[in-house]
């Protein structure tokens, strides 16, 4: 199976520059032969990078995003991040995630034992011990070798140790005093509420504060959708000690929600990304952009309901190909937050009775050996008998309580729900040459069309939709 | 903004500042009256609005209602306002006058009503709102030559430039339409910079840039600017009366509270469905029993037409053609007649149309989604006549204020389905003559009027040709539900027009 290119931007823990990412960059390469790029991304303070403005979280957020922005290309892309980057992390989803960033493409986190959005657990001897290796300056190599140390399950190789070192002695004092004394203590988690994105989190089993046993309780809150993967015979450097495993999960979290899931092409996404459409549009979309969950527990619909749903949904909003949208699973939550269109038919049960009812009684009639012509056409039969209104005598299971102009009543709002939400995905969008939402930028300049005749475009429009005028 | 007690009688109590609340609310600001106006809705800034279409309905009114008979009207998105501004923050600015023909129709043909009003003292408003608001259009104006445009047309889209070539070649009249888009800035008094046209097909999910006439970027900050207080959030569902059988006050909720503010004059001006689902349920001014009757909606058949290239008609205005020669088509066997404006709609809004008003599911579905960048359309206004069943009433289910939901029955008659066949067949045409490759006609109705009529006779309607209730003396409706007909024309413009005479007579 081919996978569209992509890109991994990494956060480095504390201490360490955009070289910490070099073993995981190598291991991918050898895993995915080069078909996922890999950033890293110098924070503040390390590396030679210059020291944020103030010790804030949010300070490193602005300048891993000014990178992500930078370098993005339109494309999918992950982030994977350590240890104080873990929190970095969070911050910059937040920001992708409500449109405040100008990226698209975000398809989800690979956390490596990440410093939560609360303040980090660590206690009061190891952080003033770790304070007091900067007190005269840059961390002095001993101090260095002895932080390494601590932060691993058994001995780096010579060559890694080497490069983990000298990078900590590269970074600036003040960016070390002020994570340990500001950033680590912030709690955001109020601001940040939850993430619902796919992620996963690895940690070492031999880590302390931020080790696999801690992860849980730290982060299923802020990610419901986060698996939780623990490494036996591993500290706190996962980059240097794991980078094979980390490689893997990268790729596997990868292959799990960017096949899967529709894509628009770099130039939709950069379109997206601009400064045209507004930041609130540019969260929509990138929400409706994420991969379903494969493992989605329906809030509103039995399980059963909910196969039956997808199997209505693969017959009326048919999607080609094995990249798709849950429409059935989105269906469900839609419902759970009780969104309406503003008015039903005349007797009809509300909205969830009626997906309930409908869901039940065509569970019933529905002929759903797949694989046999038969079925298919019996199918279809049934969906054009209730479109129609013939099958209104058809005896309902549910009696009175879901009569025929009912079933076919909530069978158009059905197919409408269905259908607005596959339409509303930003691939969708691409799909039927739609890129209204890039004419919702700041009041100035020009914010719309200047070309609105048949066949022509203007320049930042995606190429496809027509010849320049 | 100044803000008055509650325990104050304030001298007018509007409720709902939409087309028929706000431009009242600011003339009687402007003669120095204290006017308080609540409006259910929230207040929203001009860059809190999105045209995104999932999201973009907090502009609407989506409180459920209920809708039954042989023809049920959809509400939501297709017909509501909800917020400071009411129906005008997603209306689509399309601004025909009203042709004096409609307003006698019944004179002319024994059928439908005629309007109490004069067509030229309602033209005279016309003219002010189009000055005050910003209407561009082409002048002259082929079926009025005395009108003036003071700005001149926004752009042709793709479908308008189709349609005018299909009208030409079939000898049809069509110009561009008038629009309350500004076709140049402008600086509104009380308001600041407002666009010009930015050639946006999502006018109507709100629009950010004020290219669009609203009342919340016209009549509302002028009223605001003279003294006036606009409180969003408060939903009005009570109302007092005094021993004199007048109205003392309104009761409301904000923020999950109840609240009352006295008032010396009530103007209800919550759109066709809400103001007479407030009457029914306080059971007032109703002694002729015709609130909630004679729900008339407008016939909005579209005809879609496919073709070769990319139309797009999501950009630019979306309905810039226009074509008035079938206010009265020849040879035919209905009364009244319609509009014909050309049609670039929004992806989701064209996919529920085409679900809804065609039936279309699974590859067939896919096909016309697909399709929808290479289409034109074509749609109508066309008159509606008063049937007595067709009629609002209150259900039994109560909405989130604990107001009974109101329950709408429309079925079509005879003159609409004669209309919406005339219609067909002529949209058809032009889009055939226009090289169209295949053509898809789609169901729909819209707007909310005429459950509050105004009548001269007391017992055929719930306000007199002034605006004021025929049972409570201080007690007058300025919104859609007075309309005694539906008039070919689109109503917001006749609208604001008719409540700027309503408060001109109040304060005779
Ligand atoms: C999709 C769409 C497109 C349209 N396009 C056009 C067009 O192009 N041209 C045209 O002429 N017309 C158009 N219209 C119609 C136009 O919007 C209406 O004619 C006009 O807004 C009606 O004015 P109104 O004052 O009756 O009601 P509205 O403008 O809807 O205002 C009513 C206000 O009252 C508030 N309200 C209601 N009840 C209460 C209560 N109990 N307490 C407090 N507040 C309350 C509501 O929240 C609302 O803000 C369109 C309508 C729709 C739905």
């Amino acid at each position: 199976m081919t996978t569209p290119a992509g890109t991994i931007f990494f956060l480095p823990g504390l201490g360490f520059g955009a070289a910490a990412a070099g073993p995981i960059a190598d291991a991918l390469d050898a895993l995915a032969g080069g078909r996922l790029r890999v950033v890293g991304i110098d924070l503040p303070g390390h590396d030679g990078s210059p020291d944020a403005p103030n010790g804030s979280v949010a300070a490193l957020a602005d300048r891993a995003v000014q990178v992500i922005e930078a370098e993005a290309d339109g494309g999918p892309f992950v982030i994977a991040a350590h240890s104080m980057g873990g929190k970095v992390t969070a911050v910059v989803t937040d920001r992708i995630l409500r449109g405040r960033a100008n990226v698209f493409g975000l398809a989800g986190l690979v956390l490596l034992a990440p410093s939560p959005p609360t303040p980090e657990p660590m206690s009061e001897d190891k952080r003033a011990e770790m304070l007091s290796w900067v007190d005269d300056g840059p961390i002095s190599q001993g101090h260095a070798s002895e932080f390494v140390a601590q932060n691993v399950a058994a001995p780096l190789g010579e060559a890694a140790a080497r490069a983990a070192v000298e990078q900590l002695r590269r970074m600036s004092p003040l960016a070390w005093r002020r994570w340990l004394t500001e950033g680590s203590v912030e709690d955001l988690s109020s601001d940040i509420g939850v993430l619902d994105l796919p992620v996963v989190v690895l940690a070492g089993e031999d880590d302390d504060d931020l080790g696999a046993s801690a992860q849980p309780q730290l982060l299923a809150d802020v990610y419901p959708r986060a698996r939780f993967v623990s490494l036996a015979s591993t500290g706190h450097l996962l980059p240097y000690e794991r980078a094979a495993e980390v490689a893997d999960e990268i790729v596997r979290l990868w292959d799990a929600t960017v096949p899967t899931a529709p894509q628009v092409t770099p130039e939709w996404g950069r379109l997206i990304a601009s400064e045209r459409t507004a930041p609130e549009a540019r969260g929509f979309l990138a929400h409706r952009a994420l991969a379903d969950d494969p493992d989605y527990a329906p809030r509103v619909l039995s399980p059963e309901q909910l196969s039956m749903l997808r199997a209505l949904a693969d017959r009326l909003v048919p999607q080609s190909g094995t990249a798709r949208v849950d429409l059935a699973a989105r269906v469900d939550a839609d419902l759970a937050l009780a969104r309406s269109d503003g008015w039903r038919n005349e007797g009809q049960p509300a909205n969830v009775f009626a997906y309930r009812l409908g869901l039940d009684d065509l569970s019933a009639l529905w002929p759903d050996d797949t694989d046999d012509q038969n079925a298919t056409a019996e199918q279809n039969a049934l969906i054009e008998g209730i479109i129609s209104g013939e099958l209104n005598e058809h005896q309902a299971l549910g009696g009175d309580a879901w009569n025929g102009t009912m079933r076919q009543h909530w069978f158009d709002d059905l197919r409408t729900d269905l259908t607005r939400i596959w339409l509303s995905h930003p691939a969708s969008f691409a799909r039927i040459g739609y890129d209204g939402f890039a004419t919702s930028g700041p009041a100035f300049g020009s914010v719309g069309y200047n070309t609105v005749a048949a066949g022509l475009r203007d320049p930042w429009e995606p190429v496809e939709l027509g010849d320049l005028a | 903004m100044r803000t008055y007690d509650r325990d104050e009688i304030v001298d007018v109590v509007v409720v709902g500042t939409g087309a028929g609340g706000a431009p009242l609310l600011a003339r009687l600001a402007g003669r120095g009256l204290k006017v308080v106006a609540l409006e259910a809705g929230p207040n929203t800034d001009p860059d809190g609005f999105t045209n995104d279409e999932v999201e973009a309905p907090r502009i609407n009114w989506m409180s459920e209602r209920l809708s039954g008979g042989g023809d049920p009207t959809a509400f939501g998105t297709n017909n509501s306002g909800f917020g400071v501004g009411g129906g005008t923050l997603h209306w689509g600015a399309f601004t025909p006058r009203p042709d004096a023909r409609d307003l006698r129709l019944r004179t002319e043909s024994g059928v439908g009503e005629d309007w109490p009003i004069d067509h030229a003292e309602l033209t005279r408003y016309v003219a002010e709102v189009e000055r005050t608001i910003g209407v561009s259009g082409p002048t002259p104006y082929p079926w009025d030559p005395e009108r003036e445009y003071l700005e001149p047309p926004v752009d042709r889209n793709a479908p308008a430039d189709l349609m005018a070539a299909g009208c030409a070649r079939l000898g049809i009249r069509a110009t561009d339409a008038p629009a309350a888009i500004l076709s140049r800035d402008r600086d509104q008094p009380h308001f600041g910079n407002r666009r010009s046209s930015q050639n946006l097909g999502s006018i109507h999910q709100g629009e950010r840039y004020g290219t669009k006439a609203t009342t919340a970027n016209t009549y509302l900050p002028a009223a605001v600017a003279d003294g006036a207080e606009i409180r969003p959030d408060s939903m009005v569902h009570g109302i007092e009366l005094d021993a004199q059988g007048r109205v003392g006050a309104v009761v409301y909720r904000h923020d999950g509270k109840e609240y009352r503010q006295r008032c010396a004059n009530l103007v209800l001006a919550g759109g066709g469905i809400e103001t007479p689902r407030l009457l029914l349920n306080t059971g007032l001014a109703n002694s002729s029993g015709q609130v909630g009757r004679n729900f008339l909606a407008h016939g909005g058949v579209q005809v879609w037409g496919r073709f070769d290239e990319q139309i797009r008609g999501y950009r630019g205005y979306p309905s810039s053609l226009i074509s008035e020669d079938f206010v009265r088509p020849e040879g035919v066997d209905f009364a009244g007649g319609y509009l014909l404006q050309s049609l670039g709609v929004m992806p989701l809004n064209y996919a529920t149309t085409v679900i809804r008003g065609a039936g279309l599911w699974g590859a067939e579905l896919m096909n016309a989604l697909d399709a929808w960048r290479y289409s034109a359309g074509i749609g109508i206004n066309g008159e509606c006549l008063p049937a007595e069943n067709n009629r609002l009433v209150l259900s039994d289910e109560l909405d989130e204020w604990g107001v009974p939901r109101a329950l709408v029955t429309f079925t079509a008659g005879a003159n609409e389905n004669a209309i919406t066949e005339h219609a067909t067949a002529t949209m058809t045409r032009i889009l055939e003559a226009a090289g169209a490759l295949e053509t898809r006609v789609l169901a729909r109705t819209a707007h909310t009027l005429g459950t509050c009529r105004m009548s001269a006779d007391p017992a055929t309607g719930v306000i007199d040709a002034e605006g004021r209730s025929h049972d409570i003396p201080n007690m007058w409706i300025s919104d859609n539900s007075t309309f005694p007909s539906s008039l070919s024309a689109n109503p917001c413009l006749t609208q604001m027009a008719l409540s700027l005479r309503t408060a001109d007579l109040m304060l005779r």
